[in-house]
């Protein structure tokens, strides 16, 4: 019994430990590698560099127009993100307090993207896309984003406002406000975490983004971060250093967001999942 | 709670737009001209179900596409999903390295899939990459270049997202906080051990949480394009080739749209065939009393 018992706790500490490595290990080494010379990393060394220089990300910024992609990304992620849960938000607070005939056919539809495989309608969209102008534009990018966001936003900002007590508004009713000030000044302020919890998943999908911002843009004037990687992987190919530091620097904000917000993170995949 | 009609219309209408134009055009699209021959540069002409039969019979690496993507299917629902759930029962233990392990575990899924591609392509490189040297001084020679050997390439594919089940183990996991600790009390005093623990109660319980992250693991593989783009492009020759990277070369390098339509279409039936047969696998929904 007790040698099970050792043989079992064994097996669970190499399991735990394989995870740990294979989620820390690829990073830590390209970050690593990153401050390292060519000559280091063609040496294949696995500890740490002779001088950590800054050179590697230096080259990244000449070699590619990261910092223009770098303005994309963070355009795209924010817009998307504040626009869904505000216009989205509202979808959701209709859905989730009132009733109302066909509630049941809308909550249908806006959950029906979840069943739809993205790269099945790259096509039909660019098409889309093309004939309205909005091919190869950031703004074009926020809407597909936003779109594809629209389920899981839906869902978890709904749950929300069903939790929210009738009583409020009644009472700024009496009081004279009107629906729409309402929902600004009185719903919103209380959704708060379910916009927090919302919006980072929304965040995240917006910056990680890679087959529509591949297929939308076509101009380095609109490409964002993920797209910078797949394009330079040829020009970084004689500059190994400059290839760790783009994708370090394409990694830093999703890890920055992710730790700094962990438990809306973990909270939103778990509403996330309960819909589909 | 009652709303008048104008403000329902008004607070429905972004949501509704955005659903509109970019789920539910493109989708009418997408069926429509899957009947077609539409070539860039000609207008569609309606060609029956020309392009599905030219799939299913002539069309080889269409056939390799997805035999790849159902075996990534199957490895996925099983393999990923019992990672995913072994590490929820371990951590669920809640030993001092629980929150951490659950948080380093999730940075390979919150980052963009491009930089994990990017990152494996680095780590695997025949001349730099950390696995081959590392091998090399564990004594081993003759190391494939595991991304471009027809023999490793499908595997080492695989391995770039078969591990990484982070999304698995916190739904798990945010399930089993459900779970009545008076049950699992009562039978340790009965004197059963953790593993009857996990395996006759534990488990059960988690028919339907575990049953919903098999449906997206299953059907996540229908999205891979990313990885596939950074890594292989789906060679060498179609080895890696998988439905979405196939839309994607006959779509934009081919532009053959009337095929890349069908193979949408077939790419969305497949998913609904999945979750429709993982729901009754696992009886999603139904309580654990109805079995």
């Amino acid at each position: 019994m007790k040698v099970k018992k050792a043989i079992i706790k064994t097996g669970i500490f190499i399991f735990v430990l394989f995870i740990i490595i294979i989620s820390v290990a690829p990073l830590l080494w390209v970050l690593l590698s990153s401050f390292k010379t060519n000559r280091e990393i063609l040496g294949g060394g696995l500890g740490l560099p002779a001088v950590f220089s800054m050179k590697n990300y230096t080259d990244a910024l000449k070699l590619a127009p990261i910092t223009q992609f770098y303005i994309n990304s963070i355009l795209v992620a924010v817009v998307s993100t504040a626009a869904s849960v505000l216009l989205f938000g509202m979808g959701a607070y209709v859905l989730g307090h009132f009733e109302w005939k066909f509630k049941n056919v809308f909550r249908t539809l806006f959950s029906l993207g979840l069943l739809i495989p993205g790269a099945a309608l790259l096509q039909p969209l660019y098409q889309t896309f093309t004939s309205t102008n909005l091919n190869d534009s950031l703004s074009g990018l926020i809407l597909v984003y936003m779109a594809f966001g629209l389920p899981t936003t839906i869902y978890i900002m709904s749950s929300y406002f069903q939790t929210i007590p009738k009583e409020l508004e009644e009472s700024a009713y009496l009081d004279g406000a009107g629906f729409f000030k309402t929902f600004i000044r009185i719903i919103l302020p209380i959704a708060k975490p379910a916009m927090g919890t919302a919006g980072v998943l929304q965040f995240l999908l917006s910056w990680n983004e890679f087959q529509f911002a591949l297929t939308l843009t076509t101009s380095n004037t609109k490409r964002t971060l993920p797209i910078a990687l797949y394009y330079f992987k040829s020009q970084f190919a004689s500059n190994y250093g400059a290839m760790f530091a783009a994708t370090i620097m394409v990694v830093i904000p999703s890890i920055i967001v992710y730790i700094l917000l962990q438990e809306q993170v973990v909270s939103g995949l778990s509403a996330g999942a309960v819909k589909s | 709670m009652k709303i008048k009609k104008k403000f329902l219309i008004l607070f429905l209408l972004p949501a509704t737009a955005a659903f509109i134009f970019v789920y539910a055009i493109p989708l009418v699209m997408l069926v429509s001209t899957s009947f077609t021959d539409w070539r860039v540069g000609s207008a569609p002409i309606f060609n029956g179900l020309a392009n599905y039969i030219q799939l299913f019979t002539a069309d080889r690496q269409f056939i390799s596409a997805g035999l790849n993507t159902i075996i990534w299917i199957l490895l996925q629902s099983t393999i990923h999903v019992g990672i995913g759930v072994v590490l929820a029962l371990i951590l669920a233990r809640k030993k001092f390295y629980w929150k951490f392990v659950r948080t380093v575990y999730m940075l390979p899924n919150i980052i963009s899939s491009a930089a994990v591609g990017m990152m494996f392509v680095m780590l695997l490189n025949p001349s730099f990459g950390a696995v081959n040297t590392l091998l090399g001084k564990l004594g081993f020679t003759n190391l494939p270049n595991w991304f471009m050997d027809p023999g490793t390439a499908f595997g080492t594919v695989t391995i770039t997202w078969l591990p990484f089940a982070a999304t698995v183990t916190i739904l798990v996991m945010a399930e089993m906080t459900s779970i009545d600790e008076g049950i699992m009390e009562a039978a340790r005093i009965d004197g059963a051990t953790e593993g009857q623990i996990n395996w006759y109660i534990i488990l059960p319980l988690m028919r339907n949480i575990i049953g919903t992250t098999t449906i997206l693991a299953a059907t996540s593989m229908l999205q891979k394009l990313d990885i596939i783009m950074m890594t292989t492009k789906g060679g060498p020759g179609d080895r890696t080739l998988n439905l979405p990277a196939y839309v994607y070369q006959t779509a934009f390098t081919s532009n053959n749209f009337g095929i890349a339509n069908s193979i949408g279409v077939v790419m969305i039936i497949a998913g609904l065939i999945v979750v429709g047969i993982i729901n009754r696998i696992y009886k999603i929904g139904k309580n654990s009393a109805e079995g």
